[in-house]
């Protein structure tokens, strides 16, 4: 027996080394198209080079007599297995697989062509002979507002309108605008982009014939989910399809759906009795699979002529493409855009908004954001500086004047949350210390005087993260709790299982050190497995800033319940009542008794080879935990540029980003998370935009018209924080990784409009793309 | 994506010896640049294999073509209908035809719509490439021509 308990090397707050990257450095890891199994077809899919129109006519006789082609799939074919539609992740809305009857979308799939080869799967697609009867596209929203052209022939409600969702005090909210002294008014677009996770999707099928299960090797950020849907689909029980999401290059969102490509392959595999694989193209993951964002957002702010907010109004038109395909929680059909109040203390707001069907691609994923939080963000921080320029405020004087108080926590927003802590005024203000606000100004001031646009702009952005309570928050009514599953082996090693899935994010380290923190024991000797739906517990998966909150939670209270479990053992090797025996410094002693102590080692090993009397074998728990509230991680960021004048570019000279997420598990790795959403921030700013033509063309088919920054566009990134732990979360996390992304768009607008307003320009929609910028500047010369 | 198109030639010949010319599919097709294969279907209607490489697009591109002579207006009028791997390329295209002693002038127009990847790359390079097609086709009308005569 010990007499003393070191303390384990690692815990939480320690920036300790990512457990998975030796196995990513070396090329160990293991992708999906890493993946091949005996016997495995191919498949390819057709897609409709139209956005609108009939399909007259299949004609599959040239795939067909491809060398090495086995079959040609249609939408028909998968009618006749009950297969043609499948629910969207949002419930309220059906979405084809192959296209039945018309193309409701440029590269809508069509067909899909299974042959022995990949190659010869593609040749194969190239020949299936679709004939056409090219109809009218609706491409803009506020066209399709108009119900001209119906989208959507299948629905029994012959309109493009999807829904009308608004909450708040609408009265109260129009009578304090129009008794406002200042009153804004402006139409901020956040424009369609894409998650365009470097790894695209895919899937394996495998249905075995002599089992009778199908096994779905799947790019999946939520494989349990992702389990039911295949089960409630193809009417397969679900102990007879396991779901194995490998390692995974990325997601942020984009492998949250439910893809043509996975139903196509899985049917195949069902029919053909043989492993079918899927891997989508770069083009295919830009112009069918998931897209984020595309809200019109007319944002109105009411204030006092001294700089007091007095009431937001937000009306919002959603373009949500073909199908309503956002995997949004049942009763939030926009998401949690209500986060919209931000961090200001509004005393009273409302908004609305309204979706609408279009002839372009479904979507409207949560790309690195929880649902919606980025546009709200957005729209706010933005409205923000435009009230503070009409006001002749400094935007670092107007949010401080209207920031929620610290002491006004927990607090109650006009649009139905309850913020569970922060401390905005300390975080900003450690922001302008930090970068040196007072001397950016007097530089911006002189270089004003010398003609040279210099600007500085300020993002204090509040999330709402971490879904969630099972009272408000479902995906097609399953309940948005997660799960973790601990067993201690007799040595003192452990297996962590969980229900999210990392794309990325560290999971396999952070997971470890919550464990070990709780537990006494050594992360390295901690294994943490996710995403095989035979052996990690029921959980809705990773993606919207869950993870950390729910099921790092989930992973807290189950080594607490180990942990209790111990201390019967503890109580019994000390030979001490159970309530005598406490948790201190990572053992178990008798209280007033520290210098002799059991570790969570011993206790493991006896819980095997010695139990206490009366006490069950074995130290193993599972928690599924439901979280009473959702977590608020907040930042404040500053952004410092300069802008040529003659050819519109921005240089990014400095951003600083001070977050708070509450309780840091590995500092390492949230910088990390800080470094990858700041610079999918920065290109969402300045270069990425899936843009249709009036045609109905996508034309951001590659990586060469939708951009994605390299190390040498990226700004060099400062970062900081504060520290506000949440007071329900077990540990005190928040959630960090979407932070950047949701907060940094608005500074770098802020930022670049700040530069400009000398020239009278106030706003532009992004990205601020060179020319943008550069025609902003000319036309306000003339 | 919408390209639009025009340019005028002026040839040697004369008004029957042009009209005739552009009127039969076997000559047209045969001044087209880059075809692989061409069927006469009637005497208005062709069917041309076309070679196409424009930037990433590489490959045949069928294409189905009609004309449309209207004598009294001195105007022939052509839709070109078609495409490959994924992508649609349809071109509506007119030509007035005026004499003027020994010499017939065509001014031609065109309106080019595409879909597809090929729509794409239209911004860069297709806009280039559609009116290397026409105005080589319009030249090697003027060339034959001017060889016959």
């Amino acid at each position: 027996m010990s007499t003393t308990a070191e303390p384990e090397p690692y815990s939480i707050g320690v920036a300790m080394k990512r457990k998975e990257d030796p196995r990513f450095i070396r090329g160990r890891g293991n992708y999906l198209d890493d993946h091949s199994l005996p016997g495995m077809l191919h498949l390819a899919l057709v897609h409709s080079p139209y956005p609108h129109a009939r399909i007259v006519k299949i004609d599959k006789t040239a795939a067909l007599a491809v060398p090495g082609v086995v079959a040609v799939l249609t939408g028909e074919d998968l009618a006749a297995h009950n297969l043609a539609w499948i629910p969207t992740f949002h419930g309220y809305d059906k979405q084809m697989v192959l296209c039945v009857g018309k193309a409701l979308y440029q590269y809508q799939e069509v067909a899909g062509v299974i042959a022995t080869s990949r190659d010869a799967a593609h040749d194969g697609a190239e020949l299936v002979d679709v004939q056409y009867e090219p109809l009218q596209p609706v491409i803009d929203p506020f066209v399709s507002l108009t119900d001209k052209t119906l989208v959507r022939e299948d629905r029994e409600a012959k309109t493009n309108h999807i829904y009308h969702w608004e909450v708040g005090k609408r009265d109260e909210t129009d009578a304090a605008l129009a008794k406002a002294d200042v009153h804004i008014n402006e139409r901020i677009v956040f424009q369609r982009c894409h998650p365009a996770p470097l790894e695209p999707c895919g899937v394996i099928a495998d249905m075995n014939p002599g089992t009778g299960r199908l096994t779905l090797i799947l790019t999946s950020q939520a494989p349990h989910a992702h389990r039911t849907v295949v089960s409630l689909v193809t009417g397969i029980p679900e102990d007879k399809i396991r779901i194995i999401s490998p390692d995974l290059g990325g997601g942020f969102g984009n492998k949250v759906p439910v893809y043509a490509g996975y139903v196509v392959a899985a049917a195949a595999s069902v029919v053909l009795g043989v492993p079918v694989k899927w891997v989508e193209t770069r083009t295919e993951n830009l112009t069918c699979t998931g897209f984020a964002r595309d809200y019109h957002m007319d944002v109105e702010i009411g204030a006092t002529s001294d700089g007091k907010v007095t009431a937001l109004k937000v009306k919002t038109v959603a373009d949500h493409g073909a199908f309503d395909a956002a995997a949004d929680p049942t009763k939030y059909p926009a998401g949690l855009f209500g986060i919209v109040t931000g961090s200001y203390d509004f005393p009273t707001a409302f908004t609305e908004l309204d979706a609408y069907f279009t002839n372009k691609a479904p979507g409207g994923v949560a790309y690195r954001c929880s649902f919606r939080v980025t546009e709200a963000s957005y729209a706010i921080e933005r409205a923000m500086d435009i009230l503070a320029s009409r006001l002749k405020l400094d935007p670092s004087e107007l949010r401080l004047k209207n920031f929620v108080r610290k002491d006004q926590f927990p607090y109650p927003s006009p649009l139905g949350f309850v913020y569970d802590s922060g401390d905005y005024h300390t975080t900003l203000k450690k922001a302008l210390n930090k970068i040196g606000y007072a001397e950016l100004r007097k530089e911006q001031a002189e270089k004003r005087a010398r003609g040279e646009l210099m600007g500085i702009g300020i993002s204090t952005f509040t999330e709402a993260v971490g879904a969630g309570p099972s009272k408000h928050f479902d995906i097609m009514g399953i309940k948005m709790f997660d799960s973790a599953e601990i067993r201690v082996h007799p040595t003192g090693s452990a297996i962590l299982r969980a229900g999210t899935k990392s794309q990325g994010q560290g999971h396999e380290t952070t997971w470890a050190q919550i464990a070990a923190e709780e537990l006494g024991l050594d992360p390295q000797n901690i294994l943490v497995e996710e995403g095989d739906t035979d052996t990690a517990p029921y959980g809705l998966g990773t993606y919207a800033s869950r993870s950390t909150p729910v099921a790092g939670a989930a992973i807290a209270m189950a080594a607490r319940r180990i942990r209790e479990k111990a201390r019967i053992i503890a109580a019994h090797l000390l030979e001490a009542p159970v309530d005598d025996v406490e948790w201190s410094k990572h053992a178990f002693n008798v209280v007033g008794i520290p210098d002799k102590s059991i570790t969570m080692q011993q206790a493991a090993f006896a819980a095997y080879t010695n139990p206490a009397p009366d006490s069950e074998p074995g130290l193993e728990a599972t928690f599924y935990y439901d979280p009473p509230n959702l977590t608020f991680p907040y930042g404040a960021y500053v952004a410092v540029v300069d802008v040529d004048q003659e050819t519109g570019f921005v240089k990014v000279r400095r951003f600083l980003a001070i977050d708070d997420c509450g309780t840091v598990i590995n500092p390492m790795i949230v910088e990390g998370q800080i470094h990858g959403g700041l610079t999918e921030g920065f290109a969402i700013a300045f270069m990425q935009e899936i843009v249709y033509d009036e045609n109905g063309n996508n034309l951001n088919t590659n990586f060469t018209d939708y951009l994605v920054p390299t190390s040498l566009e990226s700004p060099s990134w400062e970062t900081d924080s504060t520290c506000t732990p949440s007071p329900h979360h077990p540990i005190g996390a928040k959630g960090v990784g979407e932070s950047p992304n949701v907060g940094s768009p608005a500074a770098f607008v802020n930022a670049v409009m700040d530069a400009l307003s000398p020239l009278g320009i106030e706003h532009i929609d992004m990205p601020l793309t060179r020319e943008k910028v550069w025609t902003a500047i000319q036309a306000a010369r003339k | 994506m919408n390209l639009n198109y025009s340019g005028q030639e002026t040839i040697a010949a004369s008004h029957d010896k042009v009209w005739s010319f552009i009127n039969d599919p076997a000559s047209i097709a045969s001044c087209m640049p880059d075809v692989l294969e061409s069927t006469v279907i009637d005497p208005h209607t062709f069917d041309a294999t076309v070679q196409v490489a424009v930037g990433p697009v590489r490959g045949k591109f069928k294409f189905h073509v009609k004309l449309d002579p209207q004598p009294g207006e001195k105007r022939l009028n052509m839709t070109i209908g078609g495409g490959g791997f994924g992508s649609v390329v349809d071109l509506t295209a007119g030509a007035d035809i005026s004499t003027e002693g020994d010499t017939t002038t065509l001014d031609w127009t065109g309106v080019a719509s595409m879909r597809g990847p090929v729509a794409t790359v239209g911004g860069r390079v297709l806009d280039a490439q559609a009116k290397r097609v026409i105005t080589t086709t319009f030249a090697n009308v003027k060339a034959k021509l001017t060889e016959a005569a």
